[in-house]
């Protein structure tokens, strides 16, 4: 039985022939622990190149979208319909001159872009990209999610603080604000999908939402969790800071918040992050509420495949969503955002785990 | 193998707890307070109490050092000497 990435790679090595031989040579030397890092290595670097590659298509999407919505063409001329777009800005962030401000503090100046990028990475470990395809299938995967995600406003608030630009401070202090008052609604509702699953792992979370009633119905979470799921989009567009949302970079207000004072390559680094979050939260979305991988299987094809397409297809659908969203909605204010937060969402996640609590007893479900 | 990492992950922590006391800014000391709670993150994790460990990170770098860093930040003047 193949459950994680590492297994994956290790089957397909032994069905072309070679693992039984590398094996071997490493063995022979009593280092067989060199390779299982190795595989690990190749794990990641698949991993960054997925991230970086979905990143450059995610920013060709959002300028297709917004032009959607506009009536226009968007990037049209870098590539077929524009598609090149995001290595012609890659190419030209990397020639930018990388300005550091006279009285920044250099070295965490410096640092903040990297520790903005690193959570947006790590949230992918436990995230289940089809049937075994998951990098490593933690016991307490969602509780790992939600304390990963939790290490980004530091990030921010250092970026802010580092920059010693007053609009920068007043970005990450927003910024900051925002992501604590909304992961309270997010832990509350990702808690009860848990009281259904019994399990934080997501692979269990994924297995619990297979099937279907009356032959029709998927069992999604969304289905018994209407309002939850509802909170949770809520909750995860404003800790993405997208726009209805996007305090901490609103620029009629505040420059672009944070990263004001960054150019070039660190500049690139916070995009990176961003969109990487934005794909994170959706695949976390799709997990939870959305019935992750599960879907019809078709024959003669590996289920690795068509899982994973199955959860690209409704990852790219929340996210479309989210994007649709930026163009359609005006930002509220800074002040509307914190009352919707504590006045609102908080006691709602609070009436829907208590509501979950009385049907899980009951065993309605 | 799991003893090399251990030492690693000690001397990280270790190293960065003397340099809470030892740097001159008030923000410096936190990140390395930061680096101090996620050494011990992975001791627990060493431990196999996965639980515990990310308990640890959500709660000690999520919430404590992001209230040390606010509070820094808004008595800033008396820094600047």
């Amino acid at each position: 039985m193949i459950e994680n990435a590492y297994q994956l790679i290790v089957y397909v090595l032994t069905l072309l022939g070679v693992y039984e031989w590398i094996y071997g040579i490493f063995q022979s030397f009593g280092i067989d622990y060199v390779l299982q890092i190795i595989i690990v290595f190749v794990e990641i670097v698949i991993l960054f190149a997925f991230v970086l590659v979905t990143v450059m298509f995610l920013t060709w999407m959002e300028r297709k979208v917004v032009a959607m919505v506009q009536s226009r063409y968007g990037p049209m001329v870098t590539g077929p319909r524009g598609l090149l777009q995001p290595v012609m800005d890659g190419v030209k962030l990397i020639g930018k001159e990388d300005i550091i401000p006279a009285k920044a503090d250099r070295w965490i100046f410096t640092l903040a872009p990297f520790i903005v990028f690193i959570p947006a990475l790590l949230v992918f470990i436990p995230l289940p990209f089809g049937k075994s395809l998951i990098i490593s299938d933690l016991r307490v995967g969602l509780l790992y999610i939600i304390a990963i995600s939790a290490m980004s406003p530091v990030a921010l608030l250092l970026a802010g603080w580092a920059s010693n630009n007053k609009y920068s401070l007043m970005g990450a202090m927003r910024a900051v604000a925002q992501d604590i008052s909304y992961t309270i609604p997010l832990a509350l509702t990702a808690i009860a999908v848990v009281m259904f699953t019994g399990s934080l792992s997501t692979v269990d979370i994924v297995n619990a939402q297979g099937g279907t009633w009356f032959g029709i119905i998927p069992k999604w979470f969304i289905f018994i969790q209407p309002l939850g799921f509802i909170l949770f989009l809520i909750a995860s567009i404003a800790e993405m800071g997208r726009i209805p949302f996007d305090f901490q970079e609103s620029e009629s207000e505040l420059v672009a918040g944070f990263f004001t004072e960054y150019s070039g390559m660190k500049f690139a680094m916070f995009f990176l992050a961003e969109y990487a979050h934005l794909f994170a939260v959706s695949g976390i979305i799709v997990t939870l509420f959305l019935g992750g991988w599960e879907g019809p299987a078709l024959p003669f094809i590996p289920v690795q495949l068509t899982s994973l397409v199955i959860f690209l297809i409704k990852t790219y659908a929340v996210i479309f969503f989210a994007m649709w969203l930026r163009d359609t909605v005006p930002r509220v204010r800074i002040d509307q955002l914190l009352n919707l937060g504590w006045k609102i969402m908080v006691p709602l996640a609070v009436l829907n785990l208590l509501l979950t609590g009385f049907i899980v007893v009951a065993g309605v479900i | 193998m799991i003893d090399f990492v251990f030492l690693i992950i000690s001397a990280v922590t270790i190293i960065s707890a003397i340099m809470v006391v030892q740097t001159k800014k008030l923000v410096h000391s936190a990140i390395y307070l930061a680096g101090t709670f996620l050494g011990t993150a992975g001791l627990f994790i060493l431990l196999e109490a996965e639980f515990v460990a990310w308990i640890q990170v959500l709660v000690y770098v999520g919430a404590v050092i992001t209230l040390i860093l606010f509070t820094i930040m808004l008595t800033r003047k008396g820094e600047e000497e």
